[in-house]
C-alpha cells in the first residue's frame, strides 16, 4: 500500500510543494554527501594548519629521513628533504583557502550586481555590461593570468582577485536570466503594489529568496576552480614558491622523482587535489539537480 | 540565407569591437605597469599603431630576443590549433557515448561506474595525468617513446601528436560536464511527446531525439570550452615540451616579454571569437525554432 502512495505523490507535477529531501535522487544524495565530506576535511585541515596542532613542522628538513615510503610514523611518507608529506598537505590548504574565498566573494558579489542591473535595465545598462563581460570572457583565463603576472607582482591574492573577475560573466549571465524570468511573476508585481522599495524587491525577493541557490552552486564550483588554478600555477612555478607548501608545487617537486619509481611524492598530493576538486564538483552538480538549476562550470 | 549572413556580419562586427576593447585594456594595463619599459607610453597614437600592427599581422620584433615575432608565433599557433582541435575530438569521443548510455539508464544499473569515471577524469590535475600516462605508456611498456630526435621529427610527426592530444582531451574538465548535460537533456527530450509519438510510429528513439537532445547542447557547450582548452594547453605544452603558443606564452611570462603576450592574447581572442561565430552558425542550422 505504501508503494502506491509514493507513486501517486511522485506523479504530481507541482515542483514547489515537494520538499528538497524528497526531490533528491540516490545520485544527488551520494554526490552531496561526498562533497560535504570534502568540505569538512578542507575546513578541518585549514583549522589544523593555522593552529599548528597535531602536525609535525612542515618546513623541518631531516636529511636522515629522505624518501621514506608511507608508514605509521609518516602517514604519507617523506619527500626529498625528509619533510613530512602529510603535514605539508595540511599546511598546503592555506595556499588556496583564503585566496579562494576572496575569488568567490568577488565573483559572486560583482556578478550578482551586474546580473541584476542588466536584468532590470535591459536597454542601456545591459548593453554596456554585456560588452564589458564579453571582453573579460573572450580572453582565455590562463593567458589573462599570465599577463597579470608579467605586469604586477605574482602574489596569490592578486591572481585570485583576477580569477574572481574572470568568472564574473557566468554568474552575471545566470542571475540576469533568472531576473528576466522572475520579473514576469506575480509576486514581484504585488510587492510593487504593496509599496516596497526597488532595493527591497531586488535584494530580498529576487536575490536572497529566489537566486541564492545559484549563488551557492557557483561558490562551490568557484572554489574548485580556484584550487585548480592555484595548483596549476604553483606547478608551473609562478604561484606559491617552494619552501611554502602548496599542493601544486608538491606535485611539481615530486615529479622529478616520479620516473625513479618514488611515485608517492607526487601521487599523494595529486590524489588529494583530485578528490577535493571532484568533491566540490559533485557537490555543485548535486545541488544543481536538486534546485533544478542549469548551471555550467 | 540572408538572415544567416546578417547574423554572421553582426558577430564579425562585434568581434572587431571586442578586439579593440581587449587591446585597449591590455594597453592600459601596460601603461599602468610600474617601472620603465621599451615601448611604454605614447598615448593614443601608440595605441593606434599597435592596432594597425595587429590587424595587418605584422607583429614586430620581440623585446628580449630581438627575433621577428611572426616567424616564431605562427608555427606555434598552428601547433596549438592542432592540439586544441584534437583534444576537443577526443573529449567528444569519450563523453558522448557515456552521456547517451547514462541517459538510457539513469544512475542505477551499469552507468554509474562510467559517470564516476567521467568525474575522476575531469578533476584529475592535467599536469599529473601527463606524468602518469608518460610513466605507463612510455616508461613501463615502451609503447610510444618519450622523446623524438629532431632529425626524425618529420617521420614520426603523427605519432608524437598522440600523447599530448590524448592527455588534453581526457584531462580537461569538459568531459563530466558534457556527460551531465547530455544525459539530462537527452533524458528530458526522450520523454517529450513528439519523441514518444515517433517511437509509436516505430522509429528509433535515439534518432528522433538526436537533434534536440544531443546536437544543440553539444554545440552550445563545446565552443564555450575553447578558452579553457587554451588554458589547459599551456600546462600540457609545458609537460610534453610541445612547441605551441602556450609554452611561448609561459616563456615570455618568465622573460617579461610583453609584446609577445599581447599578440598571443590577440590570437586567442581571435580563436575564441571564431568559435563563437561557428557556434552561432551551427545553432542556426540545428535549431530552426530560434530563427
Amino acid at each position: 500500500m505504501k508503494r502506491f502512495y509514493f507513486e501517486e505523490e511522485s506523479i504530481q507535477p507541482e515542483e514547489f510543494h515537494v520538499p528538497i529531501y524528497k526531490r533528491a535522487s540516490a545520485q544527488d544524495v551520494i554526490s552531496i554527501g561526498f562533497g560535504l565530506f570534502v568540505l569538512s576535511y578542507l575546513i578541518g585541515f585549514y583549522i589544523i594548519s593555522i593552529t599548528n596542532i597535531f602536525i609535525k613542522n612542515p618546513m623541518e628538513i631531516n636529511i636522515g629521513a629522505m624518501f621514506h615510503s608511507p608508514s605509521f610514523d609518516h602517514i604519507f611518507g617523506t619527500d626529498f628533504l625528509g619533510r613530512d608529506i602529510f603535514s605539508r598537505i595540511v599546511k598546503g590548504t592555506e595556499a588556496f583557502f583564503f585566496p579562494g574565498l576572496l575569488s568567490i566573494t568577488i565573483s559572486t558579489a560583482i556578478g550578482m550586481l551586474f546580473g541584476v542591473l542588466s536584468g532590470f535595465y535591459p536597454r542601456f545598462a545591459s548593453r554596456i555590461i554585456s560588452y564589458i563581460l564579453d571582453i573579460i570572457d573572450s580572453v582565455p583565463r590562463f593567458i589573462f593570468i599570465l599577463i597579470i603576472i608579467v605586469l604586477f607582482s605574482p602574489s596569490i591574492y592578486l591572481i585570485m582577485t583576477f580569477v574572481g573577475i574572470t568568472s564574473i560573466p557566468k554568474i552575471a549571465a545566470y542571475v540576469k536570466a533568472k531576473v528576466e524570468v522572475l520579473k514576469q511573476h506575480g509576486f514581484i508585481e504585488s510587492s510593487r503594489a504593496l509599496g516596497l522599495s526597488q532595493m527591497t524587491i531586488i535584494f530580498k525577493h529576487i536575490v536572497w529568496l529566489s537566486s541564492k541557490s545559484v549563488l551557492i552552486i557557483h561558490a562551490t564550483l568557484g572554489m574548485g576552480e580556484a584550487i585548480l588554478i592555484e595548483t596549476s600555477l604553483s606547478y608551473l612555478g609562478i604561484g606559491v614558491q617552494e619552501p611554502i607548501p602548496s599542493w601544486g608545487n608538491m606535485v611539481a617537486m615530486g615529479a622529478d622523482y616520479f620516473f625513479q619509481g618514488r611515485v608517492w611524492l607526487s601521487t599523494i598530493p595529486a590524489i588529494t587535489i583530485t578528490v577535493t576538486i571532484m568533491g566540490l564538483y559533485l557537490l555543485g552538480d548535486g545541488l544543481n539537480s536538486i534546485y533544478n538549476e542549469k548551471v555550467t562550470r | 540565407m540572408i538572415t544567416a549572413l546578417k547574423l554572421v556580419l553582426k558577430e564579425v562586427v562585434y568581434t572587431l569591437m571586442l578586439i579593440v576593447g581587449v587591446t585597449a585594456l591590455l594597453f592600459l594595463f601596460f601603461n599602468l605597469m610600474p617601472g620603465d619599459f621599451p615601448g611604454k607610453g605614447g598615448g593614443l597614437p601608440a595605441y593606434l599603431n599597435l592596432l594597425k600592427r595587429l590587424f595587418t599581422f605584422q607583429f614586430g620584433v620581440s623585446v628580449v630576443s630581438g627575433v621577428d615575432i611572426n616567424s616564431i608565433l605562427f608555427p606555434a599557433f598552428r601547433n596549438t590549433l592542432v592540439l586544441t582541435l584534437g583534444a576537443i575530438c577526443i573529449s567528444l569521443i569519450i563523453a558522448v557515448p557515456i552521456g547517451i548510455f547514462s541517459a538510457y539508464r539513469s544512475f542505477k544499473g551499469y552507468s554509474w561506474p562510467l559517470t564516476i569515471f567521467s568525474y575522476i577524469v575531469s578533476s584529475i590535475p592535467v599536469f599529473y595525468l601527463g606524468y602518469l600516462i608518460l610513466f605507463f605508456v612510455s616508461r613501463q611498456t615502451g609503447f610510444l617513446p618519450i622523446f623524438y630526435p629532431e632529425s626524425s621529427a618529420g617521420k614520426h610527426r603523427l605519432l608524437s601528436y598522440v600523447l599530448p592530444i590524448l592527455v588534453l582531451g581526457v584531462g580537461n574538465d569538459a568531459i563530466s560536464e558534457i556527460v551531465r548535460l547530455i544525459s539530462s537533456e537527452l533524458g528530458r527530450v526522450m520523454s517529450t511527446d513528439y519523441v514518444i509519438a515517433s517511437k509509436a510510429r516505430g522509429e528509433s528513439l535515439l534518432a528522433s531525439s538526436v537533434n534536440e537532445g544531443i546536437a544543440i547542447p553539444l554545440v552550445s557547450i563545446i565552443f564555450s570550452k575553447v578558452p579553457f582548452l587554451i588554458g589547459g594547453a599551456v600546462i600540457i605544452e609545458f609537460v610534453f615540451n610541445w612547441p605551441g603558443m602556450g609554452r611561448l606564452a609561459f616563456q615570455s611570462t618568465l622573460d617579461r616579454d610583453l609584446p609577445i603576450l599581447i599578440v598571443i592574447a590577440f590570437l586567442s581572442v581571435l580563436m575564441v571569437r571564431a568559435g563563437m561565430i561557428l557556434k552561432e552558425i551551427l545553432l542556426y542550422i540545428f535549431n530552426p525554432g530560434e530563427r
